[in-house]
């Protein structure tokens, strides 16, 4: 039993850290009003960009920074078409999850196969000496540590900072915002350099982190479960966190029960993010308005 | 989509513009190829000469093209009444999937009746599918963007389930694909080529699609939810049964290209069914604006990049997905003209 | 918009037909399509370093080789884009390959095709595979005398039959050494998906199992995954697995094509081209058992190549009866063998084996 535990919550953490980047960067976007559905694209580009500089400098640290930076970079295109050129968020988000898959193989050609050192195990000091819990939430690399202060402190910056606030606003109303004498599109920019940002760190991890390795199209799906997860967190940082952890759990669910020869089909068990997604919606309508950002009422609710 | 915008400009000075904004894009996609040290001119006529080159490369590039289409369709049909239908993938897996469940139990019925039986299960499959967003959507309870999008996902889960448990292939080492199908499930194909019955579907879809819209009376109740939702409203047109209606025409659409596929492409089903296209579908539909004739012409030329993919890896080693790089590119700067024309 | 981009495209076409030209012939064209990359360390790297070989025993062969094509529809594509280029010998070197490949070989009857565990053939098509059973009862072994936790994890794609045997096998070399080996098996669904193999590979690790071994198209993260956490690797493929597992290689067996290829592309050249259905095994030169790591005891070594020598001489089989199911329904008689060349109806896991064969 403390083995299916340890199992099961460590699972859940390996799989859903890099989930919850990319939750976490699309949740930015949306709450500045722009749904990106070229999250696949920006996190490919971080996780080759990544394991490129992990590759030449051996320096972990470097491959991280380079992996965000070259995250919002891509997804500062993406600002560029959408804002500047005031071009379909959907389509473009498609066209960007389309040019992310192609840039990634370029640039990672020669790569696949490469060996990294990767990120390295950091053990929490007598915390991961705690049976079961300590070796499944305290024996991870740095950047699954960082992740959940991560996400307080973007709740924390949402919600208390002038920024945050307004980047809020916007997302609520960007006639308003524009009204109020600020202008929505720098703001804008900023939200989704940041966004980049850490979908660069989502495909980071997975490359460093998880995986340890290049491949084409190695994110497969992820940055759609991740607009997925946003819905289901109904767009609150902190339900995000239990939202990654669940989906991440649902993977980790589905190998473990495997191991343990137990008969469930992993396919109908894949299917719970999305219809959860779904019901979520389709529940919360009425009640708390989806606490949907208000300029993306088109795109989420069911009113025309 | 309306789509008239393209004709308020001089058509000489339209095709200027549109030549510019290929060859920029074109520029582009060349520069980030020399960063790499390739030759781009060498690259782009060997994918000319892989797709057009020859009666063969012309063919593959066509059968691309079908399935192409009819995502597309699937898109601009509920678009039509500016509903967002991002689930052409879903549509186009449940449609294979209705068709392949027909194949396999209704093995015995003759040669002419099968695939009448299996194009109608697809489009039932397909459309039923997209209608159940279309009426999540008219109930008010979830957008039929989000819905559409979520469900293509369950939808390539089912095929997964079908394929790996109930319909998995007796005979087959256990490989995870459905049995071959019965010839007579397997759509006819044009000589020695691989185009099959299915470009048919595909332009009588399109031409009876756009006739629908001029010539009758539920088009021109189509095309005035589409011009003012409101006054429609208000003039008595039952607008969520349309919006029900035309997701499900346009699932349909999306279905009969994932039965096409089955039939007479893969003659089996097999989770590596379709390689976006209903995510390409829906960039053609907005490249083209909904226009019949810009859809075929859009997705004329999203096939030839595609089908020129695996060339480049034959003659420039590199790898066959750079020309998303290439899509990716003329997609940006068509949407970004679009948009900045609004 | 529309009627411009079909000027533009027609004008396209013109230049394309133009350019079309075609370069000096040289003896032979060989054309190989991989279904993943061939740097991956495993599956399509072992078929891409017998190439390599070939190309190295026949330098007047020239190779195309295209990476990542899908099993459905373009693959038939890319082979005949292959033959248009000049290729006469198409490696299909995946097996979902086997229909495209039929196709087209029936439309080209003057091109010969190889197709890696193929059973259906053609006159211009060849089938080869190596029988990896008896190599992965030796893993197995080696294994069995490794493990501390008395748990073996076996990450594998897809439960196809020729896997489940591969399982099978190594499960009863394992006990054959080691009666309370276990052996845990998941299977991720797919070839493609790396961060669920990682997940996989510790979800293992975490339920106490201290040997993994990997049946998926690149073995390098599940044998990473391994190595970081201290425990033992058995690879599979390819021998460029070992370097990502310095400590804790135990072993693996790997496809060593070379010789074989070469002989493939000689027939064509002299023109004694012959379907086939090849079906090799240790004995061949194709299958190789990969060095033993240090963590092996050196009387597992000594175990493992008496039973190699067994295996060869036919006085042993991997899957001597009596055997029974892990759900308890007997398998294989007492006194008879589970043929090898009967592994397509291998449904179902042995005794020992945690796992679902579905």
């Amino acid at each position: 039993m403390a083995a299916l535990v340890r199992s099961l919550l460590s699972g859940a953490v390996l799989s859903g850290a890099p989930l919850l980047y990319a939750t976490l960067s699309e949740l930015i976007s949306q709450r500045a009003g722009i749904v990106n559905l070229g999250l696949e694209g920006v996190m490919l580009v971080g996780a080759v960009s990544g394991f490129v500089a992990a590759s030449h400098t051996g320096s972990a640290v470097v491959a991280v920074v380079v992996a965000a930076l070259a995250g919002g970079v891509f997804n500062l295109l993406f600002a560029y078409l959408v804002l500047a050129r005031r071009a379909n968020q959907l389509a473009t988000g498609l066209a960007l999850m389309f040019g992310g898959v192609g840039l990634s193989a370029l640039i990672g050609v020669r790569y696949v196969g490469s060996q990294i050192a990767g990120l390295p195990e950091l053990r929490v000091p007598i915390l991961a000496g705690i049976p079961v819990l300590g070796p499944a939430l305290f024996a991870h690399d740095a950047l699954v540590y960082a992740v959940v202060p991560l996400a307080v402190l973007i709740w924390w910056v949402l919600r208390s900072t002038r920024w945050g606030l307004t980047v809020r606003a916007v997302g609520e109303n960007p006639v308003a915002a524009f009204a109020a004498g600020r202008d929505p599109h720098v703001l804008q920019y900023q939200a989704l350099f940041v966004a980049g940002l850490l979908g660069g760190l989502a495909g980071a991890h997975l490359s460093l982190g998880v995986a340890r390795t290049w491949s084409e199209w190695m994110t497969a799906g992820r940055g759609f479960i991740a607009v997925a997860l946003v819905i289901f967190a109904r767009w609150h940082p902190l339900r995000a966190v239990g939202g990654a952890l669940l989906f991440g759990g649902a993977i980790s669910l589905q190998l473990s029960m495997q191991a343990r020869g137990v008969p469930i089909s992993p396919f109908l068990l894949d299917m719970l993010p999305y219809l959860l997604s779904l019901a979520v919606l389709a529940v919360g309508r009425g009640r708390h308005r989806h606490a949907a950002p208000g300029s993306l009422g088109r795109v989420f609710q069911g009113t025309p | 989509m309306p789509d008239t915008v393209a004709l308020r400009h001089p058509r000489a000075e339209a095709l200027a513009r549109l030549l510019g904004l290929v060859a920029f894009a074109l520029a582009v996609f060349a520069a980030v190829l020399l960063v790499f040290g390739k030759d781009p001119l060498r690259a782009y006529l060997d994918v000319l000469a892989a797709t057009l080159g020859s009666a063969y490369g012309l063919s593959e590039t066509i059968v691309k093209m079908i399935p192409l289409v009819l995502t597309a369709l699937a898109v601009a049909i509920p678009g039509r009444i500016w509903l967002i239908n991002v689930g052409g993938e879903g549509q186009l897996f449940i449609g294979a999937l209705a068709a392949t469940g027909a194949a396999l139990h209704l093995a015995f019925l003759p040669g002419w009746l099968l695939p009448v039986v299996m194009a109608a299960a697809g489009v039932l499959g397909g459309g039923l599918w997209a209608a159940a967003s279309g009426v999540l959507h008219a109930r008010g309870w979830v957008s039929e963007t989000i819905s559409t999008l979520l469900l293509n996902y369950v939808a390539v889960l089912l095929v997964n389930f079908a394929v790996f448990g109930p319909w998995r292939d007796p005979e087959g080492v256990n490989y995870p694909q459905t049995a071959e199908l019965v010839p007579a499930a397997i759509l006819p194909a044009l000589g020695t080529t691989r185009v099959h019955l299915g470009l048919v579907f595909a332009l009588a879809a399109l031409v009876l699609w756009a006739l629908v819209m001029r010539r009758t009376r539920w088009g021109l109740e189509v095309r005035a939810i589409g011009g003012n939702a409101e006054a429609a409203r208000r003039a008595g047109i039952p607008i969520g049964r349309y919006v029900v209606a035309l997701m499900f025409l346009g699932g349909g659409m999306a279905g009969l290209a994932g039965m096409a596929e089955v039939s007479a492409i893969q003659g089996r089903l097999r989770p590596s069914l379709s390689p976006g296209y209903g995510y390409s579908g829906f960039l053609i539909a907005w490249m083209a604006r909904g226009h019949p004739v810009g859809i075929v012409a859009a997705a004329f030329g999203l096939a030839v990049i595609t089908a020129g993919g695996d060339i480049l890896q034959m003659t420039q080693a590199l790898p066959g997905s750079v020309v998303n790089i290439l899509m990716a590119v003329m997609l940006f700067v068509v949407l970004g003209r679009e948009g900045a024309r609004r | 918009m529309s009627r411009s981009l079909v000027a533009i495209l027609s004008t396209l076409a013109l230049i394309a037909v133009a350019a079309t030209g075609e370069t000096a012939d040289p003896k032979l064209k060989v054309g190989v399509v991989h279904l993943g990359s061939v740097n991956d360390g495993g599956y399509n790297q072992a078929h891409a370093d017998g190439i390599a070989v070939m190309k190295k025993n026949l330098p007047e062969v020239e190779v195309i080789q295209v990476e990542n094509v899908a099993e459905g529809a373009d693959a038939e594509r890319v082979m005949e884009n292959m033959i248009r280029q000049g290729a006469r010998l198409i490696f299909a070197a995946s097996f979902g390959y086997l229909e495209p490949a039929l196709r087209v070989a029936q439309k080209y009857p003057e091109v010969k095709f190889v197709h890696p565990g193929g059973y259906k053939r053609l006159p211009n098509l060849t089938t080869y595979w190596a029988s990896t059973p008896e190599a992965f009862y030796l893993m197995g072994m080696a294994a069995g005398k490794t493990t501390k936790t008395n748990k073996i994890g076996y990450v594998v794609a897809l439960p196809i039959s020729f896997f489940l045997a591969n399982v099978n096998a190594f499960e009863l070399g394992a006990r054959a050494v080691n009666p309370r080996v276990e052996t845990r098996v998941v299977f991720t669904g797919t070839f493609l998906d790396r961060g669920k193999e990682a997940t996989a590979a510790n979800a293992l690790l975490d339920q106490g199992v201290d040997v993994l071994g990997v049946i998926v198209d690149s073995p390098i993260t599940v044998v990473q995954a391994a190595e970081k956490r201290s425990a033992y690797a058995v690879g599979f493929h390819s021998l460029a697995a070992q370097k990502f597992a310095p400590k804790g290689w135990i072993t693996g067996v790997a496809f060593t094509w070379g010789n074989l290829y070469t002989r493939f592309a000689r027939q064509v050249l002299d023109g004694t081209f012959k379907s086939e259905n090849i079906l090799g095994s240790l004995k061949d030169d194709f299958l190789t058992l990969a060095p033993f790591g240090p963590a092996v005891p050196a009387e597992a070594v000594s175990l493992v190549n008496t039973r190699k020598d067994e295996f060869a001489a036919g006085k042993a089989h991997p899957f001597q009866g009596p055997l029974r199911d892990n759900t308890g329904v007997e398998r294989v008689k007492a006194g008879e063998t589970f043929p090898l060349t009967d592994l397509a109806k291998m449904n179902w896991l042995v005794e020992g084996v945690i796992g679902q064969p579905r």
